[in-house]
């Protein structure tokens, strides 16, 4: 699976962040969002689906199931 | 207008629906009102208040705030200068008349400038410098009713911390917090036919004037925080002018105590009723405390919604809308939307894909919301470890009579088995704390300062 974040859209809501922290990190200065690696680890797949649902801007799409 | 214009105006604005969310029986009809949108009219025409339109779906909230730089203005126009729009209020406050509400009443370029000045404060990493902070400020309030088996959670608790610590990021005086907190909360909960307003009108310009004797201070003598990130601001290769720093400090402090307290009163109360529920949210706190959080955003969405102005003609979830139209985007009435969120007049703590708009959706997210999850979550804690027993008492509970803005509380008062003490009370805690600030300036942004507060104990 394969993540990306919108960086238009992202408005820094820090939701995803929230719910899978091992694949997305907050900037320090105005806590948008970006992706650690777009290649999601094995076994987070739920987690970054979890925060694809949860994005308020619909910034975070994916590829891919695995 | 032409007569031809007239006709085209009846056909666009023909679904109607009354909506006055200023009268008080909105608050007891929130959701029967709001179930009615979402099945009939999720985007309506009113002619309440002068006129405008109510944005309640989900989907319907969304497209309009995800298509703000083409199509809507926060501008509030106070002199006239451009196109005379009213700003985010509807109808246009009476108190506050010609102040623009600091970058929440304006479009990009110059609200980016603002926000930009501001976020290197209010970003999650700048928020979490503060907690062994805010965790001692909680403390002190805490053991001030400790012994005595019995809290107005507001007063005693959820009024004061946001109120101390959005003054301790700004760079003001913590001590003065009382000079700030009644007129930030009754300019919001007073109705303008109160026999109270006078007073409070009164009290209102008493902060306005003691806000300004701060600002001026700290311009003459320097120190850290978010008066002094506005002061030298680079707004586009100028200085932030001062009535606009101004309005900039007014919603901070409107934006910063009234809501979280909101928040924070609604969910002990929601506890309160439901103890199971409060059980499981210590226990399982590691796992339950964000997406509890984000659910009780959701579901009380302290600030309910906000006005905009459209800026050009066009066509929006099946609507046209004329440049100069006015609009109340319901981020309460979103929240609420049965397409997005499955049962959404229970709360669950545990919901999954809780996309709430309850900070605002698009550019004008709010600045404070990572400030506002922190307060709430180092308050909920303390209040699950310390009175874990709690009830609150509904005679004496106190909700806002409209919820027109804030869907606030005035008073939650409760008892539960009394505890001992751990650490001084408020009033030696606020000098304690005032020092923590001056002396590891912790009001700095974290560009500059990365460490944590330093509490000892």
């Amino acid at each position: 699976m394969k993540v990306q974040v919108d960086s238009e859209r992202c408005q820094g809501h820090t939701l995803c962040a929230m719910k899978a922290p091992e694949v997305f990190e907050l900037d320090d200065v105005d806590g948008h969002s970006s992706v650690i690696d777009e290649n999601v680890p094995a076994g987070l797949e739920q987690k970054v689906m979890g925060a694809v649902r949860s994005c308020p801007e619909r910034a975070i799409s994916v590829e891919g199931t695995a | 207008m032409s007569t031809q214009d007239a006709i085209g105006d009846e056909e666009r604005k023909k679904i109607k629906y009354h909506f006055d969310r200023h009268a008080p029986d909105y608050r007891e009809r929130f959701e029967d009102i709001t179930h009615e949108m979402h099945a009939k009219c999720p985007i309506a025409w009113t002619d309440t208040h002068g006129g405008h339109w109510v944005a309640a779906g989900n989907r319907e909230v969304f497209e309009l705030a995800a298509r703000s730089a083409e199509y809507l203005s926060n501008d509030h126009d106070v002199n006239n200068e451009r196109r005379g729009y009213q700003g985010i209020s509807i109808p246009a406050p009476a108190r506050g008349k010609g102040r623009r509400g600091g970058f929440l009443e304006m479009d990009p370029p110059e609200q980016r400038y603002y926000r930009q000045t501001l976020n290197p404060y209010l970003s999650p990493a700048a928020t979490s410098r503060w907690i062994p902070w805010i965790d001692e400020l909680v403390r002190a309030c805490i053991d001030d009713r400790i012994e005595s088996g019995r809290i107005d959670f507001v007063e005693d608790l959820v009024n004061i911390v946001p109120a101390v610590f959005t003054l301790g990021m700004m760079g003001i005086p913590i001590k003065d917090w009382t000079v700030y907190c009644e007129p930030a909360h009754a300019a919001i909960y007073t109705p303008l036919d109160s026999p109270d307003i006078e007073r409070v009108g009164q009290l209102h310009m008493q902060m306005g004037m003691e806000l300004f004797k701060q600002f001026a201070d700290i311009k003459e003598n320097p120190r850290p925080g978010l008066i002094n990130a506005l002061i030298n601001a680079d707004i586009n290769g100028q200085k932030a002018p001062d009535m606009e720093i101004l309005g900039v400090l007014g919603l901070l402090i409107g934006g910063g105590f009234d809501t979280t307290t909101a928040l924070s009163s609604h969910a002990i109360e929601w506890l309160s009723q439901n103890p199971a529920e409060r059980e499981r949210l210590s226990r399982e706190r590691d796992t339950l405390l964000d997406s509890a959080t984000e659910e009780f955003l959701r579901f009380y969405t302290p600030a309910v919604g906000d006005g905009r102005t459209i800026s050009a003609d066009c066509e929006i979830a099946g609507v046209r809308f004329k440049e100069g139209d006015r609009l109340w985007l319901s981020w309460a009435m979103a929240n609420r939307d049965p397409a997005v969120f499955e049962e959404p007049d229970q709360v669950k703590m545990d919901r999954e894909g809780n996309r709430h708009a309850s900070f605002g959706l698009g550019i004008h997210r709010c600045i404070g919301s990572n400030v506002a999850r922190t307060v709430f979550k180092r308050m909920i804690l303390q209040v699950l470890d310390r009175m874990p027993d709690y009830v609150c008492d509904p005679e004496g509970t106190v909700h806002y009579d409209t919820i027109s803005v804030i869907n606030g509380m005035r008073y939650l008062p409760a008892t539960f088995t009394p505890g001992s003490r751990l650490g001084p009370g408020l009033e030696e805690t606020l000098d304690k704390l005032q020092k923590a600030c001056d002396e590891q300036r912790l009001a700095e942004p974290v560009t500059i300062r990365k460490k944590r507060a330093e509490l000892s104990a």
